[in-house]
């Protein structure tokens, strides 16, 4: 071959060569569209699992195929295997599996997050209804308390003699929940099986499966506010599926409950333990500073500051603290005083929930007590009105006269016309 | 200003420039017109490629247990281009060992290897050492099952070698098991010390070449025969263009491979669980599978008296061609040898599956008259 030649097949070549890295540049372009999937990878102890699952359960399967597990080759005996003795194994198409992978099986791969889960009030969340809630259940019923609070709280996973899990105890989606295996949570309880989705888990409405209702009513605080208005109209442009997810530089369309409260910020890291950024006990009756409350207020002004100056936060804590406060000493106290006298007097009897007036001030502190808007109007006729039954008089002790309640209706209808009552309850 | 220029650098570098033109000059004998007889280029060529590839992979890989796979995962699924370059990277690797073996066999088959280039034979089978070495140590940096478990019985390999295995396999692991010292180990030897060592030889490997020449190809006399000027063509710019057309297709070739079979990932490395399968890459089938045919100690002493024969071969041959002129009995040794690892490399390759012995002796039947009638042709 002469030199001519030759230096046509090497110009040849290099075209061909050029076409393959516009193949390889055209690849990689199609492969960053944010709508094109990673392939799934069943890896081979999944395979048979695949198998059977995929004619029996093709939803569950569908989903994991969408979820990232399923792009790294994480597949169900990554999560469900357990060894025979594990207190939650089960003996099952020959293999032994763990029906509710739980926070420990979940730390293998994610251990900071868990550790951080384990830290925080979530993970106390079903221990919390026993102290708590264990009267109304077991006056209601337990049908109640397993259909009601158990649902979001969580409960205590009882397994029965074949190795099948109690089905008064299963299923249970509650973020509190006590395994078997003795670990306390559930992470499937955001980041729903089977596709454990991290964008889920930063949705409002991720929260809102517990977060509602007349007891614990963030997420009607959030709606109204401007916050959740924002989110509505601007749901789409969330960027939810970014890595890090930082407001202010990933995303700057609204703040969801994860932005405040988990998420990373300029200045703190993201977290499990969704206790970080809370410095106030609203739970309690007369509600109260949490342990290192400053510090914790501090994180939270982390959070705000991606939109707000400090001065704007500041003011803004100072109105809400000043709302809690107000409702502290006109409403929790007195009535915690009032029930600490009718006991004393021998009006009501030293056991709980026996006598109506104790249901009425559960009520009021547990239930409408969370959202001082009611508070005022209930506690006057509900409340007052019922201790005077019984103890006709006491509620001189409290609200003085005519001047007292007038008190009270004004401060009800300041506290109405206020408006926002994200920062009360929220 | 060019004239500047060029004076203020002969100032600074003082190097007489024409010498490097000169250099250029090399007479080619007229044999390497035919593309079969550039194989020693390629090799050169992959080992660029795998260099820059290389150094690209480095930018996201972590050499620790717990997050190599995890890093070779993201260079696959997340970093940009980063499938292509791991790709090209496995791809050119694979390559270079088939580059590496033919570019052997042609030069054992035209007895390139005979007087007075014995020594270069050598650097050329430390070379082919360094790069199964490449090999063996790029394997385990993945991480995943396989390569965890090509590991475990590579050093095993190692620690039965007699006398110094036990030493050389703990050097490797860096203790009595793999642990997260044997990925240190194995990736400073991936990229530091046989680099480095690779560098060294080639160029030690390249200047033993220029200063002999090109060897005649015996058998190509007839072309090579007549006067001086007819006998040889300039390295620059003939025989460059010839091997600037093998690079540029080269790197196509291993672009396409890239895409069309992409690397895979695997399952993530389990020390607790051993698969059913445990295969080393196919270059190491022969090894393997040899070894499997004895008991393992007689296995080790074999392959080592094996590869030291090979070291050995140029003065092994002369002897043999003292005692038989003529009778060119290396043809026979070196069609033997190469039947002998393609067969280790099916029978391992395929080993169980009934239907596929035919196709084995297909195939070694379809060699040994290629061999016969290549030496028929080299004769002629």
């Amino acid at each position: 071959m002469n030199f001519q030649a030759k230096q046509l097949v090497v110009a040849i070549i290099s075209l061909f060569f050029l076409a393959s890295l516009l193949t390889v540049g055209y690849i990689e372009s199609e492969r960053l569209l944010p709508e094109k999937k990673a392939k799934a990878v069943v890896t081979q102890k999944n395979l048979s699992c695949m198998k059977c699952h995929e004619e029996k359960s093709p939803a569950v399967v569908a989903q994991w195929k969408d979820s990232r597990h399923a792009t790294l080759g994480v597949g169900c005996m990554d999560c469900h295997e357990a060894k025979k003795g594990d207190p939650d194994a089960w003996e099952h198409e020959e293999s032994i599996v763990a029906v509710i992978p739980t926070p420990k099986d979940c730390a293998r791969c994610h251990e900071q997050q868990v550790k951080e889960f384990d830290a925080s009030t979530h993970a106390r969340a079903a221990k919390s209804i026993g102290e708590l809630d264990s009267f109304r259940g077991v006056a209601a019923g337990m049908s109640e308390a397993i259909g009601g609070c158990q649902k979001c709280h969580g409960n205590k996973v009882k397994k029965l003699k074949d190795g099948r899990l109690h089905p008064a105890t299963w299923p249970n989606t509650g973020i509190g929940r006590i395994n078997l295996d003795g670990s306390k949570g559930n992470c499937a309880s955001c980041h729903s099986r089977h596709q454990f989705s991290v964008a889920q888990a930063r949705q409002p409405e991720s929260c809102a499966k517990c977060h509602t209702g007349i007891v614990h009513p963030q997420v009607e605080s959030y709606d109204d506010s401007k916050h959740g208005l924002i989110y509505q109209m601007r749901s789409g442009e969330m960027n939810l599926k970014s890595q890090k997810w930082v407001a202010g530089k990933d995303y700057s369309a609204a703040p969801t409950c994860a932005t405040c409260h988990m998420s990373a910020t300029k200045s703190l890291p993201v977290t499990h333990d969704v206790g970080l950024r809370v410095s106030r006990a609203l739970h309690p009756v007369v509600s109260t500073k949490h342990k290192k409350s400053d510090r914790k207020r501090k994180n939270m002004l982390s959070a705000c500051g991606a939109c707000h100056g400090p001065d704007y936060v500041k003011a803004f804590f100072s109105q809400a603290d000043s709302v809690l406060d107000s409702y502290n000493s006109k409403f929790a106290a007195p009535a915690e005083k009032i029930m600490a006298a009718l006991k004393k007097e021998g009006k009501i009897t030293p056991e709980p929930f026996d006598d109506k007036i104790e249901w009425v001030f559960f009520e009021l502190w547990h239930g409408e007590g969370r959202n001082p808007q009611k508070v005022a109007r209930n506690f006057k006729f509900d409340f007052l009105g019922e201790a005077e039954r019984l103890s006709p008089g006491i509620s001189g002790r409290f609200v003085k006269s005519q001047g007292a309640e007038k008190q009270a209706q004004q401060a009800h209808e300041r506290d109405h016309t206020d408006g926002e009552s994200g920062p009360v309850t929220h | 200003m060019s004239e500047k220029i060029t004076a203020w650098i002969n100032e600074r570098i003082p190097f007489d420039w024409g010498s490097l033109k000169h250099s250029l000059d090399e007479p080619i004998p007229r044999h390497m017109h035919k593309w079969w007889f550039c194989l020693g280029g390629t090799p050169l060529y992959l080992f660029m490629i795998q260099m820059l590839s290389g150094i690209a992979l480095t930018f996201y890989y972590v050499p620790h247990p717990d997050k190599a796979y995890e890093s070779v995962r993201y260079i696959t699924q997340e970093a940009p281009f980063g499938w292509w370059v791991r790709g090209v990277h496995r791809w050119s690797g694979e390559l270079m060992v088939v580059a590496v073996i033919l570019h052997m066999i042609r030069v054992f088959f035209t007895n390139a290897y005979r007087k007075p280039r014995e020594l270069n034979w050598l650097v050329g089978m430390l070379l082919l050492v360094t790069i199964f070495t490449f090999g063996f140590s790029g394997y385990s940096l993945i991480y995943n099952q396989l390569s965890y478990w090509a590991t475990v019985v590579g050093t095993n390999i190692t620690a039965s070698i007699p006398v110094v295995g036990e030493f050389a396999a703990g050097f490797l692991r860096g203790g009595p098991v793999i642990s997260a010292n044997t990925l240190t180990r194995m990736y400073v030897l991936h990229v530091g010390l046989l680099p480095v060592a690779a560098v060294a030889l080639i160029a030690f490997h390249l200047f033993l070449l220029r200063l002999h020449g090109v060897s005649d190809a015996e058998g190509a006399t007839e072309e090579n025969s007549g006067e001086e000027s007819k006998r040889f063509f300039p390295f620059f710019p003939d025989h460059l263009m010839t091997e600037l057309a093998i690079g540029v297709f080269l790197i196509f070739l291993i672009s396409q491979l890239a895409i069309i079979f992409p690397v895979h990932l695997g399952d993530p490395a389990n020390p607790g669980i051993t698969p059913e399968h445990i295969k080393p890459e196919w270059y190491f089938y022969p090894v393997f599978r040899f070894l499997k045919l004895f008991s393992f100690q007689t296995g080790i002493i074999s392959l080592l008296v094996i590869v030291s024969t090979m070291f050995a071969w140029p003065w092994i041959d002369a002897a043999i061609e003292r005692r038989f002129p003529g009778r060119d009995i290396s043809i026979y040794v070196g069609i033997a040898a190469s039947l002998m690892m393609i067969m280790l490399i099916l029978i391992e390759g395929l080993s169980g599956q009934v239907a596929f012995v035919s196709l084995i002796i297909g195939v070694a039947v379809f060699i040994v008259s290629a061999m016969f009638i290549l030496k028929g042709l080299l004769k002629k």
